[in-house]
């Protein structure tokens, strides 16, 4: 190689060090330092929050802290929450706050856009705690923060999912007419639509499955599949009675009148009614156990169980 | 020649290539080394500052079940059973960091795929310009580099076939998914490869085929511009993958089902993302064939081989600083987009963990000026009758270096509390007015209106006399006509729309004096096209550029700061109409600067080839700056999606979910850079190996 062919090799290796030269710098430049964080549905643990994961501060600033002007300045927040409660006809400033976050579309300061995202849904996802803690935070600014009573607003909060979020890929290639063969094969160990009714096929035991792909994810047909147990439908509860012979029955009622009640209850994989009369009844208790079978991973095929899947998607 | 002799020579003449092959296996496996050890670092202060909430927060589905097995010292053969059903995530490449692999291997591959898109633009307007002009060294030049570009397109299909196996088998739920979305558009992409590949080599091998009559030239000139348009609908069937992720569309975001192909294609941010690549793609190709001609110029050995690398360095520079003046405009329209499509990631890029790549960036765009401005200079010095001019440089080197300072400065200086407390707020009481987005927009105007002005002077150097415009026929008159057209065009339509823009009355008062402004802005426009007519072209321009200067830079900076803190919504249509009025400053001047020039007295030729070392190293300094440039562009537009793989869909559970460093980034982004160099340079050698061994022998 030349004299000069080094030269350009050195020139340009003295540029790229250069810029990771500028990176190093930067770095350090923007170096926020560590510490201690706090926890809890603290004003504390809410600071660091609205400066940190919340990302508030990319919007907001309070002051002279922050630069953002995306959104309203917080600075004396907490009195004007008071205020716009009364003109909105809120309980309290707190209930503003609570309804600023949970609802951000609903009451927009004038001269800002409908910008903020809901905090709880991705890509943000606060937890229901660090968003308690940011509000705990936002009543410091301009008056006295009251955990006590924000508490209170816990159950109004939307609980971030906890689940990764991913879209359903089915690990093989499955039809939802094949699911819906399955669906209804009165051949097989476990038959779906001895149970469940779709668009007027079926028996209707259990939930009416007609649209269902429309509101509920893949995850949540495998996971009611496979432990039915886990949520049940309101009103498909199952009861636990005992007769005074001591026969134990547990099943979904059907019927229930001043002389009898009547009881689905499943024999041997198939529902029988069971009709026992009020006065044989010695105790009766409700059950948080689903009535459908619990062992349909031993009565499908693994492909059968993915085409059901398939065909409940499908649902629209 | 035998592999052995290639080697052997190989080895002899060009050891650099073995050192940066070896350099860079080292550096791939200390990244990924590093990369590990930052990892766990970084997971390490996330315990220490995460709060406590869920059970097993912070750990994928896999590593919680992993965890539970181990706790109760066995997996029971129904888990194993269904460990077995589930598909698999993300693999690793012998435990190097499959992102940072990735990573190297994408950025590469695009790097490569930018030459290649780039430089068929520039070599088929180079023919053109040639075949219109009778210049024959133009038609060489073009001929020169399509040749450089067989060799290279080869490269590029090897790296994208190499970053679809590594994303196939790293990342391949994520790779499952796009399939699902794109899978159709994917057969599509091939055809068009296809179709590139073809018209590549056809328009190479038959340029000397289609020569001697104009229906042959003009046949091959179509068949060039047929390539182009291969290779930019290949861009945009690529781009709309890309941005997928950035902003997806035509999809459930809760199951992930694909509803609609041609919105999930037409996503929010495709459009922008074409835009601006198409325009840096030109902008590249231009600074690296100034780069090539820059080296080829330092090993020459005679006074011609000089004149004509001299010659290629200042149209590859020339094409280069025409893509990157209207560049920042391009990539100011995608940062709007990105904060409509998604404010959050809007904040993260220009307030939040982003905001400090934007200083680095700042510097580089701002070198990329410096250089250009550096190389026009001194390129002054080859043409008599410059001297004319030279005392404006000064000048202009002050306003750059100034703007430049402006541009870098943070708005949110780190403060310790002590200097805070002295200050007594947590701004500098005097730099913060530089620091905010009215200020830097102000300073990247002027800097776009001081280089456009060197590039006038330059033009005008060796001009003397001018024609009186009456002189200049009917293509002067229906030139000015147009680009007066063009202009008002832009300018009156945009004022009209923002008559309709729905604001509240009170902050709709704030954009009444942009509406002024660009009628104010219309009538200049109209003035110098009048004073062009009357033979006063050289005042038109002057007052053109005095108006320009005085709304978009001055007026709008002062005007930025009232608007921010009163009317912060009114902010993007100033922009708009910064944006919109110089352009029009620019478009009027530029074509009137032709036609009083056309037909103009010559003083002085130009003398290629008299041109100093240091120019030379200058273009170097730009083709190195816009590569690390697009190096680091692509790390923050990847980089904002944060953790995840599809924004807000399909979230990133690998151990590699972290954002790095800005360090960390700047050593990868540097060893890519240094591999895409150096690989550049070997395909370049390899394209020339044949022509070195025709002129042995004939030297022999």
């Amino acid at each position: 190689m030349n004299k000069t062919m080094l030269k350009i090799v050195a020139f340009g290796v003295a540029v790229i060090g250069f810029y990771m030269y500028i990176t190093v710098y930067v770095t350090g430049l923007s170096g926020t330092g560590g510490g201690e964080s706090a926890g809890g549905v603290t004003p504390e643990a809410g600071e660091q929050i609205f400066w940190g994961d919340g990302q508030c501060s990319t919007c907001h600033k309070i002051g002279s802290s922050g630069s953002a002007t995306r959104g309203p300045d917080q600075e004396g927040l907490a009195e004007r929450a008071e205020e716009r409660a009364k003109t909105l006809g809120l309980s309290s400033g707190l209930d503003y706050l609570v309804e600023s976050i949970v609802d951000p579309d609903k009451y927009v300061v004038e001269g800002y856009d409908k910008i903020m995202p809901k905090v709880y849904d991705p890509p943000i996802m606060l937890s229901r705690e660090k968003i308690l803690a940011v509000i705990a935070y936002l009543q410091t600014l301009g008056g006295e923060p009251d955990i006590d009573s924000i508490m209170k607003f816990k159950d109004k909060i939307p609980e971030a999912s906890k689940k990764k979020v991913k879209p359903w890929v089915s690990p093989m290639e499955v039809t939802a007419e094949e699911g819906e063969q399955v669906f209804y094969d009165e051949s097989l160990d476990v038959t779906c639509g001895k149970c469940h009714m779709v668009k007027g096929r079926g028996t209707k035991v259990g939930p009416e499955l007609t649209g269902i792909g429309a509101i509920q994810t893949p995850e949540y047909f495998v996971e009611s599949i496979l432990n039915p147990s886990a949520v049940i439908v309101k009103g498909y509860e199952t009861v636990f009675v005992i007769t005074v012979d001591g026969i134990p029955y547990n099943g979904l009622i059907k019927s229930d009148t001043e002389e009898e009640l009547t009881l689905i209850v499943e024999e041997s994989g198939t529902m029988e009614e069971v009709v026992i009369p009020k006065d044989e009844i010695e105790a009766m208790k409700k059950q948080e156990v689903s009535i459908m079978p619990g062992n349909i991973s031993e009565l499908l095929s693994v492909r059968q169980f993915y085409a059901v899947i398939e065909f409940l998607r499908s649902l629209k | 020649m035998n592999i052995s002799k290639l080697l052997s020579k190989l080895v002899k003449q060009k050891s650099i290539f073995f050192i940066l092959v070896v350099f860079a296996l080292g550096a791939v496996f200390s990244l990924s080394w590093q990369g590990g050890a930052l990892r766990s670092a970084v997971h390490a202060e996330e315990a220490g500052v995460e709060l406590p909430e869920f059970e097993g927060e912070g750990k994928s589905s896999g590593e919680q079940q992993t965890a539970e097995g181990v706790a109760e010292g066995e997996v029971p053969p129904e888990e194993e059973e269904e460990g077995e059903l589930e598909p698999v995530q993300y693999r690793t490449f012998f435990g190097l960091d499959s992102r940072v692999v990735v990573w190297i291997v994408s950025e590469l591959h695009l790097m490569f795929a930018a030459f290649v898109l780039g430089v068929p633009i520039f070599a088929v307007i180079v023919e053109i310009v040639g075949f219109k002009g009778g210049d024959i060294k133009y038609d060489k030049m073009a001929k020169e580099f399509t040749k450089l570009l067989s060799a290279a397109f080869a490269t590029t299909a090897s790296l994208g076939g190499l970053l679809a196996f590594c994303l196939f088998g790293l990342y391949p739920e994520f790779m499952g998914h796009l399939t699902n979305v794109f899978a159709p558009t994917m057969y599509v992409y091939a055809l068009l490869f296809f179709g590139e590949a073809f018209t590549l080599y056809g328009y190479y091998y038959s340029w000397d085929i289609l020569k001697g009559t104009s229906v042959k030239k003009w046949s091959h000139i179509s068949l060039g511009v047929l390539l182009n348009l291969f290779g930019t609908a290949l861009m945009f069937l690529t781009n709309s993958w890309a941005t997928y992720m950035m902003s997806p569309a035509g999809v459930s975001m809760k199951t992930g089902r694909l509803l609609s192909l041609s919105e999930a294609f037409y996503n929010e941010l495709w459009m922008p993302v074409n835009i601006h690549r198409l325009i840096a793609n030109v902008c590249f190709g231009g600074f690296i064939v100034g780069a090539y001609a820059a080296v080829k110029f330092l090993g020459s050995k005679t006074k011609e081989e000089r004149a004509h690398y001299d010659w290629m360095g200042y149209v590859g520079n020339f094409i280069g600083i025409g893509a990157l003046i209207p560049l920042p405009f391009a990539g100011y329209w995608l940062g709007r987009e990105v904060y409509s499509a998604s404010p959050v990631m809007g904040n993260i890029m220009m307030g939040g963990a982003f905001s400090w790549t934007f200083i680095i960036q700042a510097i580089l765009i701002g070198m990329l000026f410096i250089g250009a401005n550096y190389y026009l200079w001194l390129g002054m010095g080859r043409i008599k009758g410059s001297e004319r001019y030279t005392g404006y440089i000064k000048y202009l080197n002050v306003i750059i270096f100034m703007c430049f300072a402006v541009w870098l400065t943070p708005h949110n200086l780190p403060l310790s509390g002590e200097e805070r407390a002295m200050i007594g707020e947590q701004y500098h009481p005097f730099s913060k007015y530089f620091g905010v987005m009215a200020a830097k927009n102000a300073v990247v105007n002027l800097i776009i209106l001081s280089t456009f002005f060197s590039f006038l002077i330059y033009r005008r150097s060796n001009k003397g006399e001018t024609v009186r415009f009456s002189e200049q026929g009917k293509a002067g008159k229906i030139g000015i006509l147009s680009g007066l057209g063009f202009c008002l065009l832009m300018l009156i339509s945009y004022a009209i729309s923002l008559n309709f823009v729905e604001l509240d009355a009170q902050i709709k008062g704030y954009v009444k004096p942009l509406i002024f402004a660009l009628y104010i802005q219309s009538l200049a426009v109209c003035f110098a096209a009048f004073l062009t007519f009357k033979d006063k072209g050289k005042l038109a321009q002057f007052i053109l550029f005095g108006v320009t200067a005085c709304i978009a830079v001055l007026y709008f900076w002062f005007y930025g700061f009232q608007v921010m803190q009163k009317a912060n919504l009114v902010l993007r249509y100033l922009s708009v109409t910064q944006v919109s009025i110089v352009m029009s400053c620019l478009i009027m001047n530029a074509v009137i600067d032709i036609f009083v020039f056309r037909k103009a007295k010559v003083v002085g030729d130009i003398v290629w080839g008299k041109m100093p070392v240091r120019s030379q190293y200058a273009l170097l300094l730009l083709c190195i700056v816009i590569v690390i440039l697009m190096g680091l562009m692509g790390f923050i537009r990847s980089g904002l999606r944060m953790d995840w793989h599809v924004y807000g869909l399909l979230q990133d559970t690998s151990q590699w979910t972290y954002t790095p460093t800005l360090s960390f980034m700047g050593r990868v982004v540097g060893l890519i850079v240094a591999l895409f160099l150096g690989l550049v340079s070997f395909v370049f050698w390899l394209a020339n190996l044949g022509e070195k061994k025709v002129k042995t022998e004939a030297e022999a």
